[in-house]
């Protein structure tokens, strides 16, 4: 993100607190779960609240955290609402859905939702124990963000005027695989002429076959690499005019390229004022998903979209690293890269999950490594909703999952081929599209009170605040 | 598996039940084997001598009553009710002994309800509860419907359990007033100690009769165990400020002033804390995380 000077000065006025905040032992993290969409962000979200208070409560959900903790965990709590303007993440909800009969996972997040929860722990040590005594128990509060995946998309954005990004999108829409989709778009934005007026009719035309063509990447493309995200998800207030631009062949001038410029900026402006910059401006732990399945199972274009959209994404990101991170102690101290459905695969291929998830991270991960930020990268299930079995398949058997069907709850066998280790050779692609199933979830408690069955969670959240604990 | 099928496939099946992998069952906590409980010789002794004593009272009451009704009905009927007012009201003693624990172990049985949040059980004691006292008896409705253990701790606190901290800071005040005169007054210092862990324990017993608990001996001693052991989360910060006191008033002026009104203060100090800490320990909610 570019430099803003009042935000510096914001993070200046912050250090104070966080320093005495870290001394007494009460620091305030704002954990980022970046993914993009459909990467299972709410479901992680749901599975991490439930089973840290479940963990809370005695229960051992989370083997590996509270071995990271020593110990030393004895309450966890949702921090109860203040006056915060934003709606607050419906923890019950979303698992009174999942447990449902019929259940039904998550829908499309279409706004932001937020939520505190507060770690309590004994001190370690015998000082710690004397101080525990002056200044009680130590507390870590983790704030969580939900928000709709496609609006991340627009961080590389920020950067960008409106001519850069018109030549960027098209250059997008224009490759092999897209381009069919997004062919009436593509076809009348070339016919359009070079002074076209500051239409209305011509703007909203346009609106919509570039809102179309995008819709048809993302849902039978399996694309992510599209922008901008409120015009894919406007949010809860609809679309509103900010977002009927789209990119134009020769971006300069006045008249509909004006108009468009106009709309862009003001959409960058929003998007900075609304959400980048109150939300993602500053944070001190990142977990990044990836549906990584997903994209090697919709074929080599969207693999390659999803790792060029991670990169962008990244790129855009404050790692820390400079004095001045360094003086108002802000950057990303820790990054957790996770592959997310990784129930979809049995257990001996989830090594390779994460081994392919390595290489499709590799530049994020190189650029953080740079920064002094450790990553770690996990093959993980939110929320597991299959077991390993094996299948016979052309008369001999393979390692399989099997789960049961969301849309008819038949039981299925899923053999999701073999995983590459690392981006795979062109012949690898050759069998084509496979849209993995949806299965449903196992049976749960409504109330979460023993947490949610989950692949790796513990794991991953040991490296990602194990050293706060 | 460089030859194993390439292509990802679907096998489908017929309709089964949800899967369930036991969940709540395997994250259960694992607790420690609980040492197996061993009477130590002094409780053996003890309990030998309790076994002698009472027994042998029995024996000696039936056969001595069996003589009386040799002696004549009149003696016999008369020393048979003499033996059995006697033995009825040390029975009767011993009920109330067993039924001030048992009010003891509800509370221990509310807290952990309130902790697993295990809302059929937290509703089930607060109810049982506030039955039981009368600040609590008109909330009976609104914690019948209460729907999470958060919403029926927020019921209690915000309500009886506010009440009743506000009367146990009163009977606090009244010892602690006491506390100070008596050591203005007293003789010896030994008398001081005396006087001092009589009133404390009769402080406890009344904050434990507010909320309902009516200890006996046996309770009362399990209360005072209870509420020292809360103390003794608060001894660190204690002695820091003790220490801090005393750095104040090291000043040898300072120290002629203070005198034994100093010494009464803090008596009084720590009778206002015993009511805080003994309300805390007789709480059928846990202490806020």
């Amino acid at each position: 993100m570019a430099v803003d000077p009042f935000g510096l000065l914001r993070d200046l006025a912050e250090t104070p607190e966080r320093l005495a905040r870290t001394l007494i032992g009460q620091p305030r993290i704002r954990l980022a779960v970046t993914g993009l969409t459909r990467a299972g962000k709410t479901v992680f979200l749901t599975a991490l609240v439930a089973n840290l208070l479940a963990a809370g409560r005695g229960r051992r959900t989370l083997p590996l955290l509270e071995q990271a903790a020593g110990g030393r965990l004895r309450s966890v709590r949702l921090v109860p609402s203040a006056t915060e303007a934003l709606p607050r993440f419906d923890v019950e909800a979303h698992l009174a859905a999942l447990a449902a009969d019929p259940p039904a996972w998550p829908g499309r997040t279409d706004d932001l939702s937020t939520l505190e929860l507060q770690l309590e722990l004994e001190r370690s040590g015998s000082l710690g124990g004397l101080l525990g005594g002056l200044l009680g128990r130590r507390t870590v509060t983790l704030e969580l963000l939900d928000y709709p995946g496609e609006w991340l998309l627009d961080l590389p954005m920020l950067d960008q005027d409106y001519a850069a990004w018109s030549a960027e999108a098209l250059r997008r829409l224009r490759r092999a695989e897209a381009s069919a989709a997004a062919r009436a778009f593509l076809d009348w934005v070339e016919a359009l002429p070079s002074g076209a007026p500051a239409d209305e009719s011509l703007a909203r035309r346009g609106h919509g076959l570039f809102r179309d063509a995008l819709r048809e990447c993302r849902d039978r493309l399996g694309f992510r690499f599209l922008q901008p995200g409120r015009v894919l998800n406007p949010g809860p207030r609809g679309e509103t005019p900010v977002l009927w631009f789209f990119p134009l062949l020769q971006p300069g001038g006045r008249g509909l390229a004006g108009l468009m410029a106009e709309r862009h900026a003001a959409y960058i402006g929003a998007q900075r004022a609304e959400f980048f910059e109150p939300f993602f401006r500053r944070f001190d732990r990142q977990v990044v998903l990836v549906d990584v399945l997903g994209a090697l199972h919709a074929g080599q274009a969207a693999f390659e979209d999803t790792a060029e959209a991670l990169s962008a994404i990244a790129g855009a990101l404050r790692h820390g690293g400079s004095w001045f991170d360094w003086l108002t102690g802000a950057g990303i101290a820790r990054i957790a890269f996770a592959a997310t459905k990784a129930d979809h695969v049995p257990a001996r291929q989830r090594d390779a999950l994460s081994a392919l998830l390595g290489h499709l991270v590799a530049g994020p991960q190189g650029r953080a490594s740079e920064a002094g930020v450790p990553t770690t990268v996990h093959a993980l299930a939110s929320l597991r909703c299959t077991q390993d079995d094996v299948a016979v398949l052309d008369g001999r058997p393979v390692a399989a999952v099997r789960g049961l069907l969301l849309e008819n709850g038949r039981s299925a066998k899923v053999y999701p081929g073999e995983i590459p280790l690392r981006p795979p050779e062109p012949g690898f692609w050759e069998h084509g599209f496979f849209e993995m199933p949806e299965f449903q979830p196992p049976r749960l408690d409504a109330a979460g009170g023993s947490g949610v069955p989950h692949i790796g969670l513990d794991a991953l959240l040991a490296a990602l605040i194990g050293d706060l604990l | 598996m460089s030859d194993a099928p390439k292509g990802p496939r679907v096998i489908l099946e017929e309709p089964a039940p949800r899967l369930d992998f036991q969940w709540e069952q395997a994250v259960v906590p694992v607790a420690a084997p609980a040492p197996r409980a061993r009477w130590s010789g002094i409780g053996r002794a003890a309990a030998g001598a309790a076994v002698l004593g009472l027994g042998l009272a029995v024996l000696d009451a039936v056969n001595f009553v069996v003589d009386q009704f040799g002696r004549g009905p009149v003696q016999g009927w008369a020393t048979l009710g003499v033996v059995a007012i006697g033995f009825g009201l040390v029975a009767g003693g011993g009920w109330r002994e067993l039924r001030s624990l048992g009010a003891l172990r509800a509370v221990d049985r509310a807290r952990a309800a309130f902790a697993r949040q295990d809302l059929e059980v937290a509703r089930a004691e607060a109810l049982r509860w506030a039955a039981g006292v009368a600040e609590a008896a008109s909330l009976q409705p609104a914690l019948r419907q209460a729907g999470s253990t958060e919403e029926l701790r927020a019921l209690l606190e915000g309500g009886p359990l506010r009440l009743l901290d506000a009367e146990a800071a009163g009977l606090g005040r009244v010892a602690a007033v006491q506390a100070f005169s008596i050591t203005a007054i007293s003789p010896s210092p030994g008398l001081d100690a005396l006087v001092f862990a009589w009133r404390g324990v009769r402080l406890v017993r009344q904050v434990a009769a507010l909320h309902g608990l009516r200890p006996g001996f046996a309770g009362t001693l399990a209360l005072v165990r209870r509420t020292l052991l809360d103390a003794a989360t608060v001894a660190a910060t204690d002695v820091a400020v003790d220490a801090a006191a005393r750095a104040l008033l090291s000043n040898k002026l300072l120290e002629q002033f203070a005198g034994e009104a100093a010494a009464g203060a803090v008596a009084a100090r720590r009778m206002l804390r015993l009511a805080r800490v003994a309300a805390e320990a007789c709480r059928i909610v846990p202490p806020r995380a």
